[in-house]
């Protein structure tokens, strides 16, 4: 430095950092200013985002309550829809089921089938929906109750087996002693589970027995229930296993068109399973069959197995008289259903009060006075809920006999009211004879077992002579016959089957030596109806060709047709007179 | 220009030649704000250039040379106020390399509208580094000069070559190899 010893400071370089200074200065206050002008900016940008924000949030809360709304509108329709729908189907099947059991025109009663059968399978597609609309709603409840597997299984095995196609199918049911006899779960979605596998293993397998087994091993909760289905039908290839639980899937194969069906069985299958914490899968080997099982993990309420019980079993098959002159109230407002009510009580041979209402069922009701009462849901005046608070306000609790009540809604939404009041089980509506028939002798059988138990042996001897006959018998013709006549009333019944066929062969024989054929076809007419009815098939195909003599050109003569006609009607003859 | 650059350079200019000495070339220098510099402020290239000139011609060094010089000052400067970006460096090379990752980052935090000049650096072998200065600023001797500061900052020792790329005026290539 040149000027080291000078403290002072030159006039120019004095100017020059004022210079320098003022333009930091003036640089300083523009930054300032931008930097106001910034934030100025940022947060008017922030307000308008916070708007924003708002603005999207409460659009998104509205469009979620639309669509809550929406959610809740559309599963109230689906509900109401198939109420709706199952209220008239029902109708029509009962309707269907008068008919049949008055129909003596095989070529009306093929046509009748076929109704039922298109019926039934509509009234199951309509249940899938409904299920599957309540499993969506998330409104599927599950219950917590004793059941016994056996009983379960054994009243869905007889429910297929009497509703039967034209083909006999056995179902045979393996329980194992390991199962326990009540255990805790909920025994209408188990039902439903198995029903329907029941039923698919039915309609995708043509012959071949389904066999029903069930085990139980041990578990930390109590036991592993294991229920199988097998069928040997067509089974499914193992690439399919996978989609088959998913819902609307279905596996294609010939039996699939005639099948039919939503898809929806083993989706819904699954989701009860889900729901009660078990699982469900198959084992299939494509052409030899399928064995779908459940896995059920429960709590044992009772675990031995009472030999009572098991000998009553095979009894439960055959109609157990415990229901027969037993005297009922039937609380029902609308007409077709009291129609099917009483008609079905006439085939049981159960006595009927009517009661158009819960008013007047109420006042009809006095104790000791029936064995049971069927109470409609929905009535006019007073409904049957009501009904029943009304009698056992009245009347103590012990002289009040069980009370069923019917009703075509859905069965969740009036369980637990039902309950409190004091009825006993809820039945759907529209009931099937068979259901019902079930439901009655579930009921009054059980306060009736003794004196079931006492008249065990006479009525052994009588199923013999009754078996011989219906092994004669087409299975699903001799079930029926069998519900509606008893077997005392079967084997009259046969008896006058007999009788008139054998006049009318003599007459046919008579007609055709005199040469006039034409009457003969007329009484060949005439005998195969009575066959057909009674479900001898056989021999409704020989009545058949006298009919129709000559079918062809290399026919038999008449009267020999007549003549083995007449050896068969021979043998039924044999059968009823041991 | 950072108004940082001409504040150094002058700073350095008083050091070297006493502030008389400054004065006077400054008068002569004629330059736009009499050479009233502040920091934060922003300035041409060309006013740096005069400056360097005026005072080669004062003093009758070279402007390469004084360039050179001022890259010294500067990464002597840089080390005492911005000592972050050398506190985790372990040699030359790293403190290349983070020029544009870190430094210029920094940087432009601070001035986003500053100019600023590109470095690329590239490792050819362990000691040896090729960099592309790439700048609208004919100042690589002053880039020369901070390398050799950094070198030195170090303590190493190293061999550096400059060439200015034929076809791209403003990009000088350095070569730099370390002595082991």
């Amino acid at each position: 430095m040149t000027s080291s010893d000078d403290t002072r400071v030159s006039r120019s370089r004095y100017n020059r950092e004022c210079a320098a200074r003022a333009e930091a200065e003036k640089l300083l206050e523009r930054k300032s200013r931008e930097l106001f002008e910034a934030n100025t900016a940022l947060s008017a940008n922030s307000q308008q985002l916070t708007e924003a924000v708002e603005t999207r949030t409460a659009e998104l809360v509205q469009a979620l309550e639309r669509a809550a709304a929406a959610s809740v509108a559309r599963s109230r329709f689906i509900a109401t829809m198939s109420h709706e729908i199952r209220t008239p189907l029902g109708g029509l099947l009962g309707m269907i089921d008068l008919l049949a059991m008055d129909e003596v025109d095989a070529g009306k009663m093929e046509l009748l089938n076929y109704a039922k059968a298109a019926g039934t399978g509509l009234s199951r597609i309509v249940n899938d929906v409904l299920d599957f609309s309540k499993m969506e709603a998330g409104v599927f409840v599950f219950e917590e109750e004793d059941v016994d597997i056996r009983a379960l299984v054994k009243s869905i095995s007889m429910l297929y087996t009497s509703l039967g196609k034209d083909t006999a199918r056995t179902i045979t049911l393996q329980i194992d002693d390991s199962v326990p006899q009540l255990f805790l779960s909920d025994a209408t979605r188990i039902r439903q589970v198995i029903s329907n596998l029941i039923s698919n293993a039915l309609r995708y397998s043509t012959d071949g027995p389904i066999i029903v087994r069930a085990t139980a091993t041990p578990h930390a909760q109590g036991a592993l229930l294991r229920c199988e289905v097998e069928d040997h039908g067509v089974g499914i290839p193992p690439e399919k296993f996978n989609d088959l639980f998913k819902d609307f899937s279905q596996v294609a194969n010939p039996l699939t068109v005639a099948a039919q069906g939503t898809g929806l069985g083993l989706a819904i299958c699954k989701r009860i399973m889900d729901g009660l914490g078990g699982r469900i899968g198959v084992e299939s080997k494509q052409g030899a069959g399928s064995t779908f099982w459940i896995e059920l993990a429960v709590t044992v309420v009772s675990a031995s197995l009472a030999h009572s019980y098991q000998g009553s079993d095979a009894e439960t098959a055959t109609l157990p008289p415990c229901i027969k002159g037993k005297h009922i109230l039937i609380a029902e407002d609308n007409i077709i259903n009291q129609k099917m009510l009483l008609a079905y009580a006439q085939r049981m041979d159960v006595s009927v009060d009517l009661a158009e209402n819960g008013r007047i069922a109420v006042e009809k009701f006095a104790p000791g006075k029936y064995d049971l009462i069927l109470m409609d849901i929905a009535m006019p005046e007073m409904d049957g809920i009501e009904a029943t608070r009304q009698i056992f306000a009245k009347w103590p609790k012990d002289s009040v006999p069980p009370i069923l009540a019917l009703t075509a809604h859905v069965a969740d939404a009036i369980e637990g009211e039902s309950k409190q009041v004091g009825i006993n089980r809820i039945l759907s509506k529209p009931i099937p004879y068979d259901e019902l028939k079930t439901a009655l002798e579930d009921t009054l059988c059980l306060t009736s077992i003794t004196a079931h138990a006492a008249i065990n042996t006479p009525e052994n001897q009588i199923s013999s002579v009754e078996d011989l006959l219906l092994a004669e018998m087409q299975p699903v013709v001799g079930e029926n016959l069998l519900n509606i006549f008893s077997a005392e009333g079967l084997i009259d019944l046969a008896d006058k089957f007999v009788t008139d066929c054998k006049v009318r062969v003599e007459l046919l024989i008579v007609a055709e030596q005199s040469g006039d054929t034409d009457a003969a076809r007329k009484q060949g007419h005439s005998i195969k109806g009575a066959c057909l009815a009674m479900g001898f098939k056989n021999m409704a195909e020989l009545a058949k060709r006298i009919e129709h003599y000559p079918t062809s050109s290399n026919e038999v003569p008449l009267i020999e047709i007549a003549q083995e006609l007449s050896k068969k009607v021979d043998k039924i003859d044999t059968i009823i007179s041991k | 220009m950072k108004g940082t650059i001409f504040v150094e350079l002058i700073k350095m200019a008083e050091n070297a030649f006493g502030e008389d000495t400054v004065d006077e070339v400054l008068d002569k220098a004629d330059l736009e704000n009499d050479g009233a510099y502040t920091t934060v402020g922003n300035y041409p290239c060309s006013e740096l250039v005069k400056i360097v000139v005026a005072f080669s011609e004062h003093s009758g060094t070279d402007a390469e040379t004084l360039q050179k010089m001022f890259g010294h000052w500067m990464l002597t400067h840089f080390v005492e106020h911005y000592p972050q970006f050398f506190a985790d460096k372990k040699d030359a090379f790293s403190l290349l390399d983070s020029i544009e990752s870190e430094i210029h980052v920094e940087v432009r935090k601070i001035y986003p509208e500053a100019e600023l000049p590109t470095f690329i650096t590239e490792r050819t072998t362990p000691n040896q580094m090729m960099m592309i200065y790439a700048s609208p600023r004919p100042l690589g001797a002053f880039c020369h000069g901070m390398i050799e500061a950094a070198l030195a900052h170090f303590d190493e020792k190293g061999d550096i070559t400059s060439q200015v790329n034929i076809t791209i005026p403003t990009v000088t290539n350095f070569e730099i190899t370390l002595q082991s």
